[in-house]
């Protein structure tokens, strides 16, 4: 051992350079933790969340046109369209609309594939439920959004 | 009742003065001061351990979590209370209580000020280290009691530990009596008060009375003191990874508790015989190099000033809560603490109680610096092996603290002191 390891090791000189990191790191500011229910954090601007479809925000109807394009584009097959042809118009309108989350693994081939821009994978990512059943999202959970539980008084 | 009145103007420990009245008092507002003191250091420790690891900590019971200790208090007290079936029941009962006793007891002797001690023993240090290490009976007692693995390891571990540490504490501890007796009548003392009267006498701390072998003796009590009390880096006996929780593994709800208050307890307790034998007790910083009247005041406007500036923090702590209707309560409630301290701080400038209150008042700060190392060790350290302990107490600890007590005992045989 040369003359400076046995001077570190009588001084300890290591273990106050443990300590001095230690008590460096009590500034306050250097804490990462976000206190989650009350401060959100910043989702990446290319996210894939919660599916959505859109609504026309002036009539409230839908944009979807029922072209089923989505369903085929899905790998996992897990998105139902069913609709009914309008005598009137001559137009396929929408009736259900039914997504599996539990199975979706958030490709966005169907976001890519609708031609209306209506199906979206927003930002949302509280996604959790308390059942297998309340992953099989209908039409209208589809255009309202989640609704996860607000944890506030 | 003129007994416990006229108390007040004799310059005598309760013990001294046989008054029984003011005895029991003194006993219950140590008792509460040491209450206190466990509560807000589980706080404190959670606090300063999680923002060393760049966490929060505890922010949702109260405001920054300052209600959490009362919180797990209450679940503590709440908590079905376990006896594994195996276990002798007798002894399983009687270990936390042993070792809450010890604990308790110790602070008898502990000087708080001149005349601010439950009594005065002339064999105060020996008192203190004989009862202090009685704990590691309670600690024996529960590992052998629960009947099962793991806490008969932890309690082996233990016991061995503390022996093994014990007698460098012990050796360190008769290097600082040894200097008690370099006063000019060159009588020594194991009383607890009379030690650091030595002191003041000598107008120095023994920790730098003969630099650096006072150092010396110092630096093994407070390693000594470390492993005595099971602290990390030598929290062995009950290490998480290895040994589930030591000891007390089969120990839940209010008898746990009385394990965990046990070793908050001893730590005071070592802590308070390193601030005395070393650090000058009750003294104020520089009692002779900054002698004087006005330095008298300006020191003594100290313990008001702590409390002032701790009620500015959770003042500031109000004005930086989030503005969220659900903070409003949490803003109420720090606000309300902020108000109490500063109340407090108040009630410290009245003279009477000013000049009471001093001795306590730097007694106290000195020993909340070592509770402080405590958790910074803590948050530093990582938890030694057994061999390894075994050698630092053996080869590195005790042939120190021989050389430094062969050093101690001989220098003013030769009237070789500095």
């Amino acid at each position: 051992m040369t003359v400076k390891e046995i001077t570190r090791k009588v001084l300890l000189l290591d273990l106050l350079k443990g300590l001095a990191v230690t008590f460096r790191n009590q500034n306050p500011k250097e804490i990462y933790t976000e206190q989650y229910p009350l401060q959100r954090p910043r989702v990446a601007e290319r996210y894939r969340g919660a599916p959505r479809l859109g609504v026309n925000p002036d009539t409230n109807e839908t944009l979807c046109i029922s072209c089923d394009l989505c369903a085929l584009a899905c790998p996992e097959h897990l998105i139902v369209v069913t609709s009914e042809r309008n005598p009137a118009t001559r137009r396929k309108e929408l009736t259900t609309f039914t997504y599996d989350l539990s199975r979706c693994m958030f490709c966005g081939l169907c976001e890519d594939a609708c031609p209306t821009d209506c199906l979206e994978l927003t930002q949302d990512f509280e996604l959790a439920s308390y059942s297998r059943e309340g992953m099989i999202w209908d039409r209208q959970t589809l255009e309202r959004g989640p609704q996860p539980t607000k944890y506030e008084r | 009742m003129q007994s416990f009145l006229s108390y007040l103007n004799s310059k005598l420990t309760p013990g001294e003065a046989g008054n029984f009245a003011w005895a029991t008092i003194y006993i219950l507002l140590i008792f509460t001061g040491i209450s206190v003191a466990v509560i807000a250091m589980n706080w404190l420790e959670r606090k300063i351990l999680a923002h060393m690891q760049v966490r929060l900590g505890p922010m949702r019971v109260g405001p920054h979590g300052l209600l959490q200790p009362i919180a797990d208090a209450l679940k503590l007290l709440i908590k079905e209370d376990i006896m594994p079936a195996e276990a002798d029941r007798v002894v399983f009962w009687l270990a936390p209580v042993i070792v809450v006793i010890t604990a308790f007891t110790v602070f008898i002797v502990v000087p708080f000020g001149p005349t601010h001690a439950v009594t005065d023993m002339n064999i105060g240090v020996l008192f203190m280290l004989g009862v202090s290490s009685l704990g590691v009976l309670g600690i024996i007692m529960a590992g052998w009691a629960s009947n099962s693995h793991y806490p008969l390891m932890g309690a082996l571990r233990s016991s061995s530990q503390m022996v093994s540490y014990e007698i460098a504490m012990g050796l360190a501890v008769v290097s600082a009596i040894l200097m008690t007796t370099l006063t000019p009548d060159g009588v020594g003392t194991l009383s607890m008060i009379k030690i650091v009267q030595a002191q003041d006498q000598q107008q120095t701390w023994f920790l730098f009375r003969m630099f650096p072998f006072g150092f010396l003796a110092f630096f093994i009590f407070a390693v000594a003191m470390v492993a005595e009390t099971n602290r990390a880096p030598f929290d062995l006996p009950e290490a998480e990874s290895e040994l589930v929780a030591g000891f007390h593994t089969e120990y839940s709800g209010f008898r746990w508790s009385l394990f965990f208050l046990a070793e908050y307890a001893a730590m005071l307790a070592v802590s308070a015989i390193a601030v005395t034998l070393w650090l000058g007790g009750w003294m104020r910083p520089f009692p002779h190099w900054l002698a004087g009247d006005g330095w008298d005041a300006f020191f003594s406007f100290f313990p008001a000033a702590t409390f002032f500036l701790l009620a500015l923090i959770a003042f500031f702590g109000t004005v930086r809560m989030p503005k969220h209707p659900a903070f409003r309560i949490q803003k109420a409630g720090l606000g309300a603490f902020a108000l109490v301290l500063g109340g407090i701080g108040i009630v410290l400038l009245i003279p009477a109680v000013k000049d009471r209150i001093q001795d306590i008042y730097w007694f106290v700060a000195k020993v909340s610096v070592f509770q402080y190392a405590y958790i910074w060790y803590r948050g530093t350290f990582p938890r030694y092996r057994f061999d390894q302990l075994m050698k630092l107490g053996w080869k590195v600890m005790i042939p120190m603290g021989v050389a430094v007590l062969i050093v101690m005992a001989a220098a003013p045989a030769f009237n070789f002191v500095w």
